[in-house]
């Protein structure tokens, strides 16, 4: 990705290509999987500031809450009390899965394209 | 489960490794022992491993030997049994045919290496995950697998606490898949993040608790990964540490779990083959037959149970102050067995069989 400004997601956007060009390469064997993780880590950063993760919460929330105070806390303590559920929300498993694919997409898109897009 | 947490000290040390010797001559019927080369295996979080060349003189094992010595890390889950508990799982298991790597010895005096140890034999091979289901040669190896696996697993749910072995493990009262819930619930009580797809999937958990199975051994982590192969043939079952009495159908949704076919998606028995060759191999050696449309339950379950220990792997990073990156990657690992679990859910509710 290459934004032309000098912005958080173009230093990342470098710094990941540096070290899957220039460091990964150079690195014996015992160290490739940490230097996985450490491109995994910058990966997730770089689209967690470029996505707008927390949109699919709202969504959720709103869509749960027409009080305006939903929180993810408040809707696992009620979805465990019995209180939210799919007599009262036909679509909450469709609701909850949409979350967790925006979640996904910023965590871990290519578990998304292993699913064929579900 | 795997952590960055290790420490690489003990065995490495010859004052340690003497210590060692010394106590386990008389153990195993020895005159001397004499422990040579210690190398600190490459393991999980949980425990540590160390491959010692040992040398007997006298007694049952006279010889030269290559042995594992498994003790515990730094870092123990508190659910997982300790190396004392975890041994005689083995050694019951070992008893009944099931395979494992030979127990040689246990000791249970912590003031020795610092922790509780013991010794088993040294089984050559490969168990990491990634490696087996990539093997070109799966395609012919692969089904046979996992109809061995499917034997093992019924040998191990052979053993029941109505023999009377293994009286230190707690036999749940009333149904123990609810038991799963509620220990999940807790651990989620003091995670740091909420998650109402997974509270959504405990409830439906509870919900659908199946008649409970007779209680059998359970060994709790029996998935690709834990197992050991060489030339495509199972050498060794590993990691016995969350052994407990429940429902068999438990370790055949753990072993099936999306997570643990390492992006063989298509092979449902743990990457490698068709579910159907793990539940022939499984049918064909045990007493109470099992149906592949009853382990979907557990496959939820055992989606459930990965997707809260990730959480708090995350959390030993978040609120234990733990500097790893690879447990901070891991926290981050909940919404694949959510949404996996949530798939399964809809698919069961939906009265679909298997895709």
């Amino acid at each position: 990705m290459t934004t032309g400004k000098l912005g958080p997601d173009a230093l990342l956007d470098l710094a990941i290509e540096m070290l899957k060009t220039e460091i990964g390469p150079v690195l014996p064997p015992e160290k490739r999987y940490a230097s996985a993780m450490i491109v995994n880590a910058l990966e997730i950063a770089q689209r967690a500031i470029t996505g707008e993760d927390e949109t699919a919460d709202f969504a959720l929330l709103d869509a749960i809450y027409d009080d305006g105070d939903g929180t993810m806390k408040r809707l696992a303590t009620d979805i465990r009390d019995g209180q939210v559920d799919t007599k009262n929300h036909p679509d909450l498993l469709q609701m909850l899965k949409a979350q967790l694919i925006s979640e996904l997409a910023v965590r871990n898109p290519r578990s998304l394209e292993s699913r064929g897009g579900k | 489960m795997s952590a960055a947490t290790t420490h690489t000290s003990g065995l490495a040390d010859a004052a340690t490794r003497e210590t060692v010797a010394t106590w386990l001559a008389p153990a195993i019927g020895a005159t001397r022992v004499h422990i040579g080369d210690a190398v600190l295996l490459t393991g999980g979080a949980v425990q540590q491993n160390w491959r010692i060349d040992v040398t007997v003189e006298g007694g049952p094992r006279n010889g030269a030997h290559v042995w594992v010595l498994r003790t515990d890390a730094a870092a123990r889950l508190n659910v997982s049994l300790d190396r004392v508990a975890e041994y005689r799982c083995i050694a019951t298991a070992h008893e009944r045919g099931v395979k494992v790597a030979e127990p040689i010895a246990v000791c249970e005096d912590t003031s020795l290496i610092g922790a509780s140890f013991a010794l088993q034999a040294f089984v050559s091979g490969t168990a990491q995950g990634r490696r087996i289901v990539r093997d070109p040669a799966l395609a012919t190896f692969g089904d046979a697998l996992a109809q061995e696996i499917g034997r093992e697993l019924a040998r191990i749910h052979a053993i029941r606490p109505a023999a009377g072995v293994l009286t230190a493990l707690p036999v749940p009262l009333g149904n123990p898949s609810r038991l799963v819930v509620a220990t999940l619930r807790a651990s989620l009580d003091s995670a740091s993040a909420p998650r109402p797809a997974l509270e959504f999937i405990l409830a439906w958990l509870e919900a659908h608790a199946p008649e409970p199975r007779t209680l059998t051994l359970v060994h709790g982590d029996f998935r690709t990964g834990n197992y050991m192969i060489n030339a495509g043939r199972l050498t060794a079952i590993l990691d016995w540490e969350f052994c407990h009495w429940g429902d068999p159908r438990e370790d055949i949704g753990w072993f099936i779990a999306r997570c643990w076919r390492f992006g063989n998606d298509d092979k449902v028995a743990g990457g490698i083959a068709r579910f159907a060759s793990l539940l022939a191999g499984y049918n064909e050696t045990a007493e109470a037959k099992m149906t592949a449309s009853e382990i979907q339950y557990f496959e939820v379950m055992a989606a459930a149970r990965w997707a809260t220990i990730a959480l708090l792997q995350g959390d030993r990073f978040v609120k234990g102050g733990e500097r790893s990156l690879e447990l901070a990657l891991t926290g981050l690992m909940p919404p694949e067995m959510e949404l996996d679990a949530l798939d399964i859910i809809e698919r069961i509710d939906s009265g679909k069989a298997r895709a």
